[in-house]
């Protein structure tokens, strides 16, 4: 317990100098104005980040990348709120109340609520990392092949399932799409290279930062040119700074939020938009005030804010104990992670525990960076917003091609971008979600290693990977995951659960 | 309302379509992905155990895609039949939206794949950038600019870019810029 607080104690201690401060300080700004921009999201900020980033000492590398992440996600509230166009996914939900409250001429007071309700949200989400994380580690230590690689299969198809559109299918395609993705180059059992048809760019195998960036920013920039119309921006000079009423009066959404985007942000793959209309839902479902959600209710905005901010601590739970990343922009920390020497997983603890409480004591110093600079510099943020697409896109395009190429320094990696953006941009016209996708892509390995060792452990046994305890469990999920998917037996149980609510017969 | 209905109509159907194409070529992805992972060497000769040849993993994914894949077509195949949903399909590729999509996409792929490499590097960034603005800002808008000045000022944002680019990864990020 006290050497808990002494290491967290220490790991906010850690950035409390100048060179520290400053690195967080643009980071999380620069954050702020990539969310704010459509067409620029999270996962494509932090992706490219990564490469700037690359010749940092590992601490401050990982903190100017997790501020950004941050900034970037409480960003998108800006246009949400003042253009109704969502600066990245996360702030879908923050639209419905966000922008009714700016026509309303109250936009200074949604822009402020959301400012707060970002930063509590990434609070009650640090308290549930802080407590949950170095227990799952410890449980992590228990796992073998056998469960990591039922958790990389249930990674990949809880993602495809929760983040599909309308098909779970087309969730569960994108997953598989992402793992063959991950097949391609030298497998590292008996080092053999597959399915590199005599390529030698692909004998190192397709790495994520290109393809990320690739697939949230290439494909990103088509979905922003295609479309014809250009927004109005819808701004008052209201007052920004919320009143403390304005803010404890929703305790309770706040709580509830914070909690439901954690345990969003704990699900593997499934991010900040999921964890904002999850929270939205959850609000409007116990609300007084549920018939005002979508016309301007400053509880919603709390709830989706709340909600989108608090995944991000949660989705640090299982990237940092089981390297399984709860995000999409998580999955790009993982691979920073690496480059930079640092091992998540089960052994992050053993290893190296100060890391995690580092983590804790950046998104603690991102939260205040965000709130001063989202408090303060709102008419910045607005005249960000003014920036036209045909002059801003370009300019993304040429980052995304410089950012690909800089790692290794080689067009190969260019070559992987424009594939994976082309390929992005048709999936994303055909409502494939993108997540599953980059799950695919990070956990392949992982999932391809554990079955094959599991299998040469038990000389070609299949039983271990089904009667082991925790292996059973998550075989149990996962086939109950597929299962649901089938729309008979969701109907079905559905049906089930009205006919044994007697509220829903009533209602 | 009945606008909206028919509009989603007819995109419903676009999908339908788009679905029963995918499903298809997923299939035979899939397909070819366990012939390629079935014809995998087997490292019979380095005395590698049977169960962990290197074209396990991917040809359970190949089948799982080819599933998918099928599942996806026939479902879309059973739901759309009676349609007329193809014109609606290939109606997509008349579209001023998809118009726009191809310039850009053009546009980056001629930047990256023929000037880069042939031209110094913020020179290609500069006519890459020129072009893009101007066209979208006069060609391809709804409401076109003056060609002289989107000219003037675009050019001028080109070549900014295009030289602070190349100064900062080169100088400042130590990269060798293609």
């Amino acid at each position: 317990m006290f050497e808990g607080l002494w290491l967290l104690g220490s790991g906010i201690a850690h950035f409390l100098t100048w060179e520290a401060l400053f690195n967080i300080a643009w980071a999380s700004l620069l954050g702020i104005v990539v969310g704010a921009l459509p067409g620029l999201t999270a996962t494509m900020g932090v992706a490219l980040l990564v490469t700037l980033t690359y010749k940092m000492p590992p601490d401050q590398a990982i903190l100017c990348l997790m501020a950004l992440y941050v900034g970037s996600i409480y960003g998108g509230s800006r246009s949400a709120i003042l253009l109704a166009i969502p600066g990245t996914p996360a702030s879908a939900a923050t639209t419905l109340d966000g922008f009714p409250l700016a026509r309303a001429g109250k936009a200074g007071m949604a822009m402020g609520i959301a400012t707060t309700s970002s930063a509590l949200g990434t609070l009650v989400g640090i308290v549930f990392l802080a407590l949950i994380a170095p227990w799952l580690a410890e449980f992590a230590l228990r796992f073998g092949s056998y469960e990591f690689f039922w958790l990389a299969l249930f990674g990949v198809l809880i993602s495809g399932r929760l983040t599909s559109i309308d098909n779970p299918l087309k969730g569960y395609i994108a997953g598989i799409l992402g793992l063959l993705a991950a097949m391609i180059g030298m497998e590292s059992l008996h080092a053999y290279q597959r399915f590199t048809f005599g390529i030698s760019g692909l004998g190192g195998g397709i790495d994520l930062i290109p393809a990320m960036v690739g697939a949230f920013g290439f494909a990103e920039i088509l979905v922003v040119m295609k479309q014809r119309v250009t927004p109005t921006l819808v701004t008052s000079n209201d007052r920004v700074l919320p009143r403390l009423a304005d803010i404890t009066r929703y305790w309770r959404t706040t709580l509830r939020s914070g909690f439901v985007g954690t345990i969003a942000g704990i699900i593997p793959g499934v991010g900040e938009d999921i964890g904002s209309w999850a929270s939205y839902a959850a609000a409007r479902r116990k609300s007084k005030e549920a018939d005002q959600f979508g016309k301007g209710s400053v509880e919603g905005l709390v709830a989706a804010e709340t909600g989108n901010s608090a995944v991000i601590p949660g989705a640090m739970i299982p990237t940092l104990t089981l390297a399984l990343p709860g995000s999409a922009a998580a999955a790009v920390l993982i691979a920073a992670m690496f480059i930079h020497g640092i091992r998540p997983g089960p052994m992050l603890m053993q290893e190296n525990p100060e890391f995690l409480y580092q983590i804790v004591g950046i998104l603690l110093l991102s939260t205040v960076a965000i709130t001063i600079f989202g408090l303060s510099l709102t008419k910045l943020l607005v005249r960000v917003l003014l920036v036209p697409r045909e002059k801003l896109m370009p300019v993304v395009y040429v980052l995304c091609v410089v950012g690909s190429f800089a790692i290794t320094q080689r067009m190969f990696d260019v070559y992987v971008m424009i594939a994976f953006g082309l390929i992005g941009f048709v999936l994303r016209q055909m409502r494939y979600p993108m997540a599953p996708l980059v799950l695919g892509i990070i956990l392949g390995e992982l999932l391809d290693i554990n079955l094959r060792r599991g299998l040469h452990i038990t000389d070609g046994d299949v039983s271990p990977f089904f009667t082991r305890p925790i292996s059973a469990v998550l075989c149990t999920v996962i086939v109950l995951t597929l299962v649901m998917s089938l729309p008979t037996v969701n109907r079905r149980v559905t049906n089930l659960f009205k006919r044994l609510d007697p509220q829903s017969r009533t209602g | 309302m009945s606008e909206h209905s028919a509009d989603s109509n007819v995109e419903r159907r676009r999908m339908n379509r788009a679905d029963l194409a995918t499903g298809c070529v997923l299939t035979i992805l899939g397909l070819a992905i366990v012939y390629f992972s079935w014809s995998m060497p087997r490292l019979e000769v380095r005395g590698i155990h049977p169960a962990t040849v290197p074209g396990l993993v991917p040809g359970l994914l190949g089948l799982a895609l080819a599933i998918c894949g099928a599942v996806l077509g026939i479902k879309a195949w059973r739901e759309g039949r009676q349609e007329e949903g193809w014109r609606d399909f290939l109606h997509i590729f008349y579209t001023a939206e998809i118009g726009r999509v191809l310039v850009a996409a053009g546009l980056a792929l001629v930047y990256s794949l023929v000037l880069v490499g042939l031209m110094p590097f913020w020179l290609a960034t500069t006519v890459f950038l020129f072009f893009f603005i101007l066209a979208f800002e006069t060609w391809l808008s709804s409401a076109p600019k003056p060609l002289l000045r989107s000219a003037f000022w675009a050019l001028v944002q080109a070549v900014i870019v295009g030289i602070v680019v190349t100064l900062v990864f080169e100088y400042g990020f130590l990269v060798r810029l293609p």
